[in-house]
């Protein structure tokens, strides 16, 4: 790694270990030594085996848990905690939209924390919640509204103040299949009007190939980088024609050999 | 948030505030901030509790309100369990009673207690029935909620199983609307204690309060006494009322722990 | 705690087709009332002709109520109770609110302070009044002092639990939109605990009504308390049901006032769980 690449790159991981319970004789390494670097307008997915630490990488990366060993820098910055221009999604909706405010306060919420003033405020989420595809559901509260359109909310909640990266976790693991496909291409769609960064976890390894430029691969727990996997299928995609396409097929036996579990 | 507390400091952290606060309680008093004709030293307190303890008439007076919570309780628990279960599984009967329940659960039990006191005089029966009165609203919604909130596979797998009658009753209803009964009994429990001391100060019938009352009645030197009843309320408060509030942490972690494996296999089929 | 509580009978409502919806509602308006209409009217009945000196005809209490109440204008004693009542709760509930908040925050201060509070919410609080009496004499001091050491624990202690048992991934949420202290306190903690808030706030108004009233009994120149005391000293049966009906009458109204206000504040409780949401 070269510091040039560093200086450039949105989020930069280097040599990233997590032990829980440090010292205590519950230590448990979750992560091992996991190093890749994101660039700018990227689309990247972590996959992995189920139990890998995928969660706890993402945790780790978006400041909300810090690493034992190892760096993360944000914008050539160490991370200390959340930073402002990263926005996080979380698989639950349900457990992490608020079901006492109503989505327009909900999307508000971060809005207001940065100061933007009250009078331009309305007019923010409204275009948030616009660009996710939701009209008209300001006034009505989260839990009127069906899975998949409170997980529009939830991202909408994290673009209202326009980040830098945007980082989520099996964002669409707890919707069903057809909405599921509805999310991703309207990710798909966001990434490529705000032009933003996208880091996405998931356990679903057509998903990734679906979405993303790269992916990293992790091993299973202690995780460390098995290999990072490009994906040449362009800027557009299809439900039908990408996923049906010869180099997805390629892609997908690849990986599976990479994550199925008794491969080693 | 904070830093996790290791195994000593969840030791030595309250048993060092019970020292800290019986310390203030003696130095305020010996210094003479606060008046003696209105507040006894620590000291002082503690001593005429362990009098009281070696006394006939503390124990005797522990015993009449703990006969007097005993059987408002027993009474409370099967009244309420049987007219609970009978409004959970009629829902006609559950729908007219609804309103009078609610309305009577409503009514502030202080306010019959000069009634009853005439009625009844200072007795026993009359604690027993302001303790009822107080307590058996709340346990019975609590019983009805219970009941309904029995998940219907199992009530199925009862039916299926022909078990039905008092043996559905006493095995199906009751193990599995548990968390809400001891919920209704730690709620009905504090409310026996309370009127209980309320029907001995007012209504002048036996037991703890009845003392504290007449302590304070017997001037400034009885207020050492009066403070060391007080302690042996909230003893009685810790043996009664706590016995309930621990089993239904019990309880309640079984029955959460229950629901959240209920919920995440709901999260995985969809 | 009372993660499991409830204030009101349990009671479902279907969906029906608009035609059958007039008819439907008469039915269960019908079976609302009917319990509490014959109630009324069999007191009335079975009461009419008593002559019983301590059930008197309710026909007799209602114009007794009428007479001691609005002629010879014995309500300063209702508005003073109430007054108390007011005064007492509404220091005790912000009491126990903030402490709850706060020993929430500070776990080495809950750990420290356990055993005490612990210790209070248990004890009974009628059991303080005497020592009141003694602290504070006899007046509306001691009286709002009494109610507010009796409500402060419910409030404190179902604070507490409702904080503690606030979902994980909020914080997080709060921490990934960098909500900061006191915009997560107001934004989550405070909204997310706020149903089992209300459960301790219900539980002190309870504890409170009972202690204005003993107080009153035991101790005062005034207050419905007193007045309801003083009617049975003087053997004056008729009084002492006006009496226990207008104080029946306020608490009801309070509890349903506070009920009400519940159900507005925490509308959206009630209809995401009568949805079937979280």
């Amino acid at each position: 790694m070269t510091i040039t690449q560093t200086d450039t790159a949105v989020l930069a991981v280097d040599g990233l270990r997590k032990i829980y319970n440090e010292g205590t004789d519950q230590a448990n390494m979750a992560i091992d030594r996991v190093s890749f670097l994101v660039e700018k307008g990227e689309f990247v997915c972590i996959v992995g085996p189920s139990g890998a630490g995928k969660t706890t990488l993402l945790r780790c990366i978006s400041g909300l848990a810090a690493p034992s060993a190892g760096s993360i820098a944000f914008e050539g910055e160490p991370l200390d905690s959340v930073p402002e221009q990263l926005g996080l999604v979380f698989q639950d909706y349900s457990r992490s939209l608020y079901p006492w405010f109503t989505n327009g306060k909900n999307v508000a919420l971060p809005l207001a924390a940065r100061g933007v003033p009250k009078s331009e405020r309305a007019q923010r989420v409204t275009q948030a919640l616009t660009s996710v595809g939701l009209g008209h559901v300001e006034k009505k509260y989260p839990w009127e509204l069906s899975g998949g359109m409170q997980q529009r909310v939830a991202i909408a909640r994290s673009l209202s103040y326009r980040p830098e990266l945007l980082l989520m976790d099996e964002p669409f693991a707890s919707v069903d299949a057809q909405t599921r496909f509805d999310l991703e291409d309207l990710i798909l769609k966001v990434r490529r009007e705000l032009g933003i960064t996208v880091v996405l976890v998931t356990h679903d390894i057509d998903e990734a190939i679906y979405l993303s430029d790269r992916i990293v691969v992790l091993s299973k727990n202690p995780s460390v980088v098995k290999e990072v996997v490009t994906v040449p299928l362009g800027a557009e995609r299809s439900q039908v024609e990408t996923r049906s396409s010869e180099t997805f097929l390629e892609l997908r036996s690849h990986l599976l050999s990479l994550v199925m579990p008794n491969d080693d | 948030m904070s830093m996790p507390a290791h195994g000593w400091i969840r030791w030595i952290l309250p048993s060092l505030t019970v020292l800290v606060v019986l310390l203030f309680w003696e130095l305020v008093t010996a210094a003479g901030v606060v008046s003696p004709l209105q507040f006894p030293s620590m000291t002082d307190s503690l001593e005429a509790l362990w009098r009281e303890f070696g006394s006939e008439r503390l124990w005797s007076a522990v015993g009449a309100t703990m006969l007097g919570w005993l059987i408002g309780m027993v009474i409370t628990i099967v009244l309420g369990l049987v007219v609970g279960t009978a409004l959970a599984f009629n829902g006609f009967a559950r729908r007219s009673a609804a309103p009078v329940i609610e309305l009577f659960k409503a009514i502030p039990s202080i306010a019959i207690l000069p009634l009853v006191i005439l009625v009844l005089g200072s007795t026993l029966p009359m604690k027993v029935f302001l303790i009822c009165f107080a307590a058996f609203w709340p346990f019975v919604i609590q019983v009805i909620y219970g009941v309904q909130s029995m998940d219907p596979v199992v009530l199925d797998t009862s039916r299926a199983l022909g078990v039905r009658g008092p043996r559905r009753f006493f095995w199906v209803s009751i193990p599995s609307a548990s968390p809400y009964l001891v919920t209704g009994m730690r709620i009905a429990s504090a409310q026996a204690l309370i009127l209980s001391i309320v029907a001995e100060i007012v209504g002048g019938a036996e037991g703890i309060g009845r003392n504290i009352l007449l302590a304070q009645n017997s001037g400034t030197t009885a207020y050492p006494t009066m403070y060391a009843y007080i302690i042996v309320a909230g003893l009685l408060g810790i043996l009664l009322t706590g016995a309930f509030f621990l089993m239904e942490r019990r309880v309640m972690h079984w029955h959460e722990s229950q629901r959240n494996i209920r919920a995440s296999s709901k999260v995985g089929r969809a | 705690m009372s993660r499991l509580t409830t204030s009101a009978v349990p009671t479902e409502r279907t969906k029906v087709p608009a035609s059958t919806e007039a008819r439907r509602r008469f039915g269960r308006i019908a079976t609302v009332l009917w319990l509490p209409a014959l109630l009324v009217v069999l007191w009335w009945v079975v009461s009419a002709n008593s002559t019983s000196p301590f059930f008197p005809p309710l026909a007799d209490i209602l114009a007794e109520t009428w007479n001691q109440w609005v002629v010879f204008g014995a309500w300063p004693n209702a508005t003073s109770s109430l007054q108390n009542l007011f005064f007492g709760y509404v220091l005790g509930v912000t009491i126990g609110i903030v402490g709850g908040s706060l020993l929430w925050r500070y776990e080495h201060v809950r750990i420290a302070t356990n055993p005490l509070i612990y210790f209070l919410y248990v004890l009974p609080a009628p059991a303080l009044l005497p020592a009141m009496i003694a602290i504070f004499g006899i007046g509306d001091m001691r009286q709002i002092a009494l109610i507010a050491l009796g409500s402060i624990w419910p409030t404190l202690l179902n604070t507490l639990d409702g904080m503690r048992g606030i979902d994980a991934v909020k914080f997080d949420t709060a921490r990934a939109l960098r909500l900061g202290g006191w915009r997560t306190y107001f934004t989550l903690v405070l909204p997310g605990a706020a149903p089992q808030i209300a459960a301790g706030l219900r539980a002190s108004l309870t504890v409170g009504i009972i202690l204005v009233v003993v107080s009153e009994m035991v101790a005062a120149q005034s207050g419905i308390g007193y007045f309801i005391l003083q009617a049975q000293a003087e053997f004056a049966i008729k009084k002492m049901w006006t009496g226990i009906l207008v104080l029946a009458l306020i608490g009801t109204l309070l509890n349903y006032l506070f009920m009400f206000v519940e159900r507005i504040a925490l509308r959206w409780y009630y209809r995401s769980r009568a949805l079937g949401g979280s």
